[in-house]
């Protein structure tokens, strides 16, 4: 008979250990981030600018999240921010006809609200039909309909904000529980039931799966063509919803909401610590990554730094969570 | 076809996946070709349907997602029918740059028109454009905006961009009620650091400011890239760094967009005053409504029918009424306005 004896970790392996976690790092970013331009200017710690703060965050997250899905699986959507500015304009439509006909108001932001989402499910449908029935990769498939649906915002309105919907459509965005409005609450409660479904149900786990070995996820019974369709367009209806949101704020579809969106959410999700190779990533990095930059986009207009230097410091942000998954690898005995 | 990280696919042999790689190729450069055909296609066609006898006016403006741009366009489209030109009008779908212009400018001169009414979104950077054109034999006309050298250009029109920003300045003084006793504080909000306009009409805010008004001080300017989301993101941040800013100057449209949102989300109508730039419906409407507090009105669809007319002289031989500089002057629009000059002053839009 053979005896097992267990180490405890000592203070120091679990000091490493936890330097090793990427969730722990982006928190550990953050709150030096806060810091930083708090001591620059103590206006940012306050409600109104985690306000500010969270705003912003709000579309970007919701990109951001279903490109977490998307990227899991080993692919990209770059429609993103499209699918933003258009499903942003079709819902400004919908409910300037809906109050040109004196609809109730609420009526009309609920209407809204599902012609959004409609639109961004139907995006995200042609995207995974492109890629799954027609076989374009994701990349080809996705700058395609970035193009399509940027250029019909431009088609559809003429170029000018569409207006005249729903007055209490800016009262929505107004923070009520601290420094959060109601579309935040309910964006938070959103993201902590998908975080749930993407790592604690059979979802999640196919979702894991082809991103690590399509082949070996087919072979195990996974519909993969059905799951990838189901991944675009839970990434579409989010940016449907992100677009929804861009109009509560604006008051208006502007058929330049979203511009460049999908950059953030990449960015956000590659600083989350999700690979791009697939399989890899988390709901919380991706929260963590988003909130990083929209607080670098606020924290240098509060502190007076020009707001281009925010492409500077997410390049580096970015560099470093790639560099320390590559050392994270290596540690592993990967290749560096 | 699904990859693994190594993006092979297993259980797949060498030749197989030659195949399937060659295929994927093979569709996504077929859909690659089939887009930029459509896209060749739909901007090529105005230039190439013209009838022999007919000029070809070609109108490369900033980006079309600013209503300015879609009230220059109204403007153009009716006069080259009236004069019986063939309009080849051009730019951005939405982003005012010199990297997404250029290249839409060469494929015009590309398709060499008889002129080319240029918008320039930078001033050193198309004025190789400018180069191009006159090499080509293509007279050029700059509206709204200039390149930095316009010996070569036969004529710039534009509104008053320095009176613009002098009226602003006049706008946000009657606003928060100036007075020599007390210190106030504003902010500008621009779309671009080195367009033209926005320059012109920010040193005539600036010099308006410094001779009659030494008692504000501007405390910030952001840009918002012709986005309102990224316009609104600013003002938000400025409403709270500074708790005693009086006055906010949106240097055109999509500022003002953003700029409206952000003030009325933080209860701030009535309290902070907001004067915009350019007569967009929508915004005129928010004057009523005490969320605008002036706008400066252009008058961007005269500016394209006179760059068009010109050009039609100069084509005819007609030059000895050409000016080289024509200044278009602005209007003001604030609560006190007439009803009938609102509506002459009103952006017609699509």
């Amino acid at each position: 008979m053979t005896t097992q004896i267990t180490q405890a970790p000592t203070p120091a392996s679990r000091a490493k250990g936890l330097l090793k976690n990427q969730q722990f790092i982006l928190v550990l970013v953050l709150i030096a981030m806060v810091t930083f331009f708090s001591l620059k200017n103590h206006i940012f710690f306050t409600n109104a600018v985690f306000a500010n703060v969270l705003s912003d965050w709000i579309p970007v997250v919701l990109m951001a999240i279903g490109e977490t899905f998307v990227i899991i699986t080993g692919g990209i959507d770059l429609s993103v921010g499209s699918v933003v500015g258009f499903s942003g304009v079709v819902t400004a439509f919908a409910m300037r006809n809906l109050t040109a006909h004196n609809v109730n108001q609420n009526t009309t932001l609920a209407i809204g609200l599902l012609v959004a989402v409609a639109v961004g499910c139907g995006i995200g449908l042609i995207n995974a039909l492109l890629i799954t029935r027609a076989r374009i990769v994701p990349f080809v498939a996705t700058l395609a309909t970035l193009g399509a649906f940027r250029g019909l915002c431009i088609v559809t309105t003429g170029g000018g904000p569409v207006g005249e919907g729903p007055d209490s459509a800016i009262a929505l965005t107004v923070p009520k529980y601290g420094p959060f409005n109601s579309p935040g609450l309910v964006v938070v409660v959103l993201v902590v039931i998908i975080g749930l479904y993407l790592h604690k149900s059979r979802f999640g786990r196919y979702t894991y799966a082809i991103g690590s070995n399509s082949f070996a996820a087919r072979s195990a019974g996974i519909n993969v063509k059905a799951h990838l369709t189901k991944v675009y367009i839970l990434s579409g209806a989010l940016s449907g919803l992100a677009g929804f949101y861009l109009y509560l704020r604006l008051s208006v579809g502007s058929p330049s909401s979203g511009q460049s969106g999908e950059l953030d959410a990449i960015a956000a999700v590659v600083i989350g610590g999700a690979a791009l190779a697939g399989g890899v990533g988390k709901i919380t990095g991706t929260v963590l990554g988003s909130l990083i930059l929209t607080t670098v986009t606020s924290g240098l207009i509060i502190i007076g730094v020009a707001p281009n230097w925010k492409q500077v410091v997410v390049a580096l942000l970015i560099a470093a969570a790639v560099f320390s998954q590559g050392l994270r690898n290596w540690t592993k005995g990967g290749d560096l | 076809m699904s990859q693994n990280r190594d993006g092979r696919t297993p259980g797949v042999t060498t030749f197989e996946r030659e195949i399937m790689t060659s295929s994927i190729k093979r569709r996504s450069l077929a859909a690659v070709a089939i887009g930029a055909s459509a896209v060749l296609a739909a901007a090529v066609v105005p230039a190439t349907t013209h009838a022999a006898n007919k000029l070809t006016i070609a109108f490369v403006m900033g980006a079309e997602s600013d209503p300015f741009f879609q009230a220059m366009k109204v403007g153009a489209i009716a006069e080259a029918k009236v004069k019986n030109v063939n309009l080849v009008w051009q730019g951005d779908p939405s982003v005012y740059s010199p990297a997404t212009q250029i290249p839409i400018a060469d494929a015009v001169l590309a398709q060499k028109p008889d002129g080319l009414v240029l918008i320039p979104t930078d001033p050193t950077a198309l004025q190789a454009t400018v180069t191009k054109a006159v090499a080509l034999k293509i007279p050029v006309v700059n509206v709204d905006t200039h390149v930095n050298d316009l010996t070569n250009v036969i004529s710039f029109i534009t509104g008053d961009n320095a009176d613009g920003g002098s009226k602003a300045a006049d706008a946000i003084a009657k606003a928060i009620k100036y007075s020599s006793s007390k210190q106030f504080q504003v902010a500008v909000g621009l779309t671009s650091a080195t367009a033209t306009t926005n320059v012109a009409r920010l040193e005539g805010f600036k010099a308006q400011i410094a001779a009659k008004y030494p008692n504000i001080t501007i405390v910030d300017v952001a840009y918002s890239q012709s986005q309102p989301a990224v316009a609104n993101t600013n003002v938000s941040n400025w409403l709270t760094k500074y708790p005693k800013l009086n006055g906010i100057f949106a240097i055109d449209g999509t500022n003002a967009d953003g700029a409206a949102a952000a003030i009325q989300a933080k209860g701030l109508v009535g309290k902070v005053a907001l004067v915009g730039y350019d007569a967009y419906k929508k915004n005129v409407d928010l004057i009523a409504k005490r969320v605008i507090t002036a706008l400066i009105a252009q008058d961007p669809a005269q500016e394209a029918k006179l760059a068009i007319d010109t050009l039609v002289d100069y084509i005819g031989g007609k030059t000895t009424g050409i000016k080289k500089n024509v200044v278009i002057p602005n209007f003001a629009i604030d609560i006190y306005t007439h009803a009938s000059d609102k509506k002459k002053y009103t952006y017609v839009q699509k």
